[in-house]
């Protein structure tokens, strides 16, 4: 057993937790955060990506111990109030940009990421960003359409 | 009021998903829940000579460790999975009757097998233990002593006289061998044909791959019975499924499936582990929760596809149709859970050409190997893809352009309706049209000038056209319950179970309209047998069909319940009522009451003509339920234009244009996003996918998401879609579909353009998926001879 300490969406919380526990399974059973999603064992899909000090991750792929520490952002987190969502989840709901929605948190995450530190537009870049991520449902066309539409949000407004 | 049928709307139900507030089974918790875990086989095919389960029992944290034997002494049977589905004509039979083997083979499923393990990956034995990772643990202590058996996993060599067999009780391994169609007369026919094509075509199995992984969550109280927690695509059959196998009535299961991450067709029957959380509960008294992890779930989900066709077309000098005759060929697996693909298959395998006269032989065959289920389109995709390759390769044996050749063969509006050679009854369908219009969208006639253009490039440009029909058909019972609260709330209760498809926001779009009440002021219930009594689940087309039927049944009834409460209140008779935007109007003095006053008064006073004080008198609520067919077939066409890198066989989409007849779109947005998402898994499936098994071991190769190639992103070409409208009269709303849309051509589209691509090199039928390395060897062939 270890203590891991981490700032989740702002908040800050220390749990003793198993050696072996994954960022993930932190997130979703210790702290009951279940927004965050678990699709694959092998990082390659992506319904876990959190923000890890400001850094998509696959939270699979990271021990808790190795959060420890760290500053956490979950899909729960990223509105900026309760009754409010953030740009790229507007874009989403906007651009029917999800079916299921079980892939999509961690498409959202990635997606923000993707506008804060690269944000090319061309469908190629924005294919590459998403490289990361399966969805089996909506056959991404409507995804690549939402990061489009919250790059423009982002930059103030739908339509600037 | 602005009319929501046909309005591309946002979804209702998107808000709470992108929030992360949804919630799927894992993300739900009882107290005092404890963990599952499976051992499962690492053989394709062994008898089971003994388990040392000490270990395991032995482990911290386990609280038993359960086999088949615990669950037949528990006094349970194995499931029955009905697989046999109704016919697509006659709901009243079943598809498959008179087979050749003098049977229709339909085997229990025992959760945890007993005597013999049959394909790699079958759950063996449960361990259940306090954490997740306690019962995981665990379950690698388990020691089974098997006794390896010969295993087949490919259903041609299954239907071998020597092939090794699975059940004791089926000795050829053949479920059924059906012949439809008279083959002397189709002989006949062959015999006088100007021209005749046979080829063979190997659809692959494909792995359903929903992003949610299977999940269950089981308990047991003595009062109430069993309780599962699991996505599905409808509760009702999941629950008589139970309680069928646990010998209960079917009120002592309640089945929830709460948000469900994908469907696509396996999640409609009941997966061993979600029996065994239940058994398992009882005997342990506590709720027990499981989840798959991806491997497992390549080892284990339910699978689609994997279907040989042997195909034979007979035409004449002018490329007219005479005859088809198809052998299919169906890998069940290793256990009877769906015929759904071959029923399908067949009933759909003339698809959009006049074919006068047709046969087919169909063969279902037991392999070792996870069983299959329907799988997105579930046969009419197969069966599309033999179709269309066969017209092109007709037209280049024969030299007729592949548009020619179609437009000669097509059913003509004058032929309507058309009774298949199958027995399916297409009454609406503008085939030729679809077809035009696909040809001039994707600017077909000047292909020719971007082939050469991408030869100076030093690529091989290629364009395939595929028609389809399909016959949406599912389970065909449906109910669904409409009921105004006093406070103007409008509570939709149906059978169907979204799994992505928005049925909260297209049905309240139907409601809406049809009873004059605002989209806001409806909600939709579904998912829960505890309020949902009948009703047959999503899958087939059927839900917008089905469901949105029976509101405008329900609509009609409520409006004749409410009148003449409308009347007492309005102070007039039932005769001066009418029914307008949601209000009942007084023809004399024009005053209103809206459906909340009747609601109210009901509430209040019970309807008049009620006798009793029973509850339901009290509320103003109506049923309409269905029992039969509601007929409608989907149709379109699709051109996909593909360039294949000479060097590397690197293939890229460039553009790709889609014409889909969904009769009435409800909602363009959801129509088309279905088709985008349809259109992904036929792509995955034609260059990606494919399940792939070493054919001597019967050991599993695709484990997992990085040896199994599913489209992401970039795979997803330039889309061109249009939603024409030929609605269907079959019924109120004239829908037929859109679920199967993007997917029935796909692969026929990418096959055919290929085939183009590759026509100076190789005119072999290329595997499926063709991958970068297998179009490579089609190209280089030829460099070694």
């Amino acid at each position: 057993m270890m203590q891991v300490h981490v700032t989740i969406n702002g908040e800050s919380v220390s749990r003793d937790v198993d050696d072996r526990t994954l960022l993930v399974e932190f997130i979703r059973k210790d702290l009951g955060l279940t927004g965050t999603h678990v699709g694959c064992d092998t990082s390659q899909c992506g319904a876990c990506t959190v923000h890890l000090d400001g850094v998509a991750v696959k939270s699979c792929s990271v021990l808790a111990a190795q959060a420890s520490g760290g500053d956490v952002v979950t899909i729960e987190g990223l509105a900026p109030s309760p009754d409010a969502l953030g740009p790229v989840q507007e874009a989403f709901v906007a651009c029917h940009g999800l079916q299921c929605g079980f892939c999509t948190p961690g498409m959202i995450m990635a997606v923000d990421h993707y506008l804060t530190v690269d944000g090319r537009l061309d469908d190629a870049s924005i294919c590459h960003g998403l490289e990361g991520n399966i969805c089996r449902c909506t056959g991404y066309v409507n995804i690549i359409e939402a990061v489009k539409h919250a790059a423009a949000a982002r930059q103030g407004g739908p339509h600037a | 009021m602005p009319k929501l049928i046909g309005q591309p709307m946002p979804r209702a139900e998107d808000a709470r998903l992108v929030a992360g507030k949804g919630q799927y089974t894992d993300d739900v918790s009882l107290p005092g829940q404890v963990y599952a875990a499976f051992l499962r086989s690492s053989r394709p095919h062994a008898v089971i000579r003994g388990m040392d389960l000490e270990a395991a029992r032995s482990a911290p944290g386990v609280i038993a460790v359960l086999t088949g034997q615990d669950y037949l002494d528990g006094g349970h049977q194995g499931m029955d999975h009905v697989p046999n589905p109704a016919d697509a004509i006659a709901h009243e039979q079943r598809a498959f009757n008179d087979s050749l083997t003098g049977h229709v083979f339909n085997q229990r499923h025992i959760p945890l097998p007993i005597d013999k393990v049959r394909h790699v990956g079958e759950a063996v034995v449960m361990v259940v233990a306090e954490t997740q990772r306690e019962a995981r643990d665990a379950a690698e202590l388990v020691d089974v002593d098997y006794d390896p058996l010969p295993a087949v996993v490919d259903a041609d060599k299954g239907m071998l006289p020597d092939a090794p067999q699975l059940w004791d009780n089926l000795p050829s391994n053949l479920c059924f061998q059906v012949q439809i169609g008279n083959p002397e007369d189709i002989a006949r026919i062959f015999a006088g044909a100007h021209h005749v094509v046979r080829r063979e075509f190997r659809n692959s199995r494909i792995v359903n791959c929903q992003m949610e992984p299977r999940s269950a969550l089981g308990s047991y109280d003595p009062e109430s019975g069993y309780l599962l927690i699991s996505g599905s695509q409808g509760v009702t059959r999941q629950q008589l499924c139970i309680a069928d196998a646990l010998k209960v009535p079917r009120t002592q299961v309640r089945v929830i499936s709460p948000d469900v991450g994908g469907g696509f067709g396996p999640r409609s029957m009941v997966n061993p582990e979600q029996l065994a959380v239940l058994w398992a509960s009882k005997r342990v008294g506590r709720p027990i929760k499981w989840t798959s992890d991806r491997n497992e779930a390549f080892l284990s989900d339910y699978q689609g596809r994997d279907q040989v066709a042997r195909a034979a077309m007979a035409l004449s000098a002018d490329g007219r149709i005479l005859a088809v005759d198809h052998e299919l060929i169906g890998n069940v697996g290793a256990h009877t859970v769906s015929y759904v693909p071959l029923s399908n298959g067949s009933r759909v395998m003339t698809t959009v050409y006049h074919v006068p006269a047709a046969a087919a032989k169909l063969s279902a065959v037991m392999t070792n190997s996870a069983p299959t289920g329907p799988y997105r389109g579930a046969g009419r995709p197969e069966s599309t893809h033999v179709m269309e390759r066969m017209l092109d390769i007709a037209a280049r044996e024969l030299g007729i352009d592949r548009v020619e050749i179609r437009r000669r063969n097509l059913i003509q509006p004058g032929q309507m309706p058309y009774r298949s050679p199958m027995g399916l009854n297409y009454d609406s369908g503008a085939f030729a049209a679809n077809m035009e219009r696909a040809l001039t969208v994707s600017e077909w006639d000047a292909a020719e000038a971007r082939r050469a253009a991408a030869r100076a490039r030093g690529r091989w440009l290629g364009i395939g056209v595929a028609n389809y029909v399909e016959s949406p058909v599912g389970a065909p019972k449906e109910r669904i319950e409409l009921t105004v609260e006093p406070d103007g709330r409008v509570d939709l209760v149906a059978g169907t179970q979204t799994t992505g498809q928005g049925h909260a926001t297209t049905f309240a779009q139907v409601l809406a309209d049809k009873l004059g009440v605002p989209f806001e002021a409806i909600s939709l219930r579904t998912g829960d047998s505890a309020f949902v009594s009948v009703g047959g689940g999503t899958h087939s087309d059927r839900s917008m069909r089905l469901v949105g039927t029976l509101i405008v049944q329900a609509v009609s009834s409520l409006v004749d319940l409410g009148k003449p409460v409308a009347a007492t209140l309005l102070d007039t008779t039932e005769g001066q009522v009418s029914f307008i935007d949601g209000e009942y109007v007084d023809a004399t003095s024009q005053r209103k009451v809206g459906l909340a006053d009747v609601a109210r008064r009901i509430a209040e006073s019970g309807l008049p003509d009620a006798e009793g004080a029973a509850a339901d008198t009290h509320r103003f609520r109506v049923v309409a339920e269905f029992n039969g067919r509601i007929p409608a077939h989907p149709t379109g066409a699709a051109v996909c234009e593909l360039e294949v890198d000479p060097d590397t066989g690197e293939v890229e989409l460039t553009r790709y244009t889609s014409i889909d007849d969904v009769g009435t779109p409800i909602n363009p947005l959801i129509v088309e996003g279905q088709v985008h998402g349809g259109l992904a898994q036929g792509i995955g499936q034609a260059l990606y996918e494919g399940f792939q098994v070493d054919p001597e071991s019967g050991q599993v190769l695709s484990g997992s998401y990085m040896d199994y190639g599913v489209a992401r992103a970039g795979a997803l070409p330039p889309l061109r879609i249009e939603l024409t409208e030929d609605p269907t009269s079959g019924n109120p709303l004239g829908v037929k579909g859109g679920g199967e849309s993007g997917i029935t051509p796909a692969t026929a589209a990418i096959f055919n353009a290929l085939a183009d691509a590759l026509r100076e090199v190789t005119t072999d039928e290329l595997p499926m998926p063709a991958t970068a390395a297998s179009i490579w060897e089609a190209i280089h062939q030829g460099d070694r001879v």
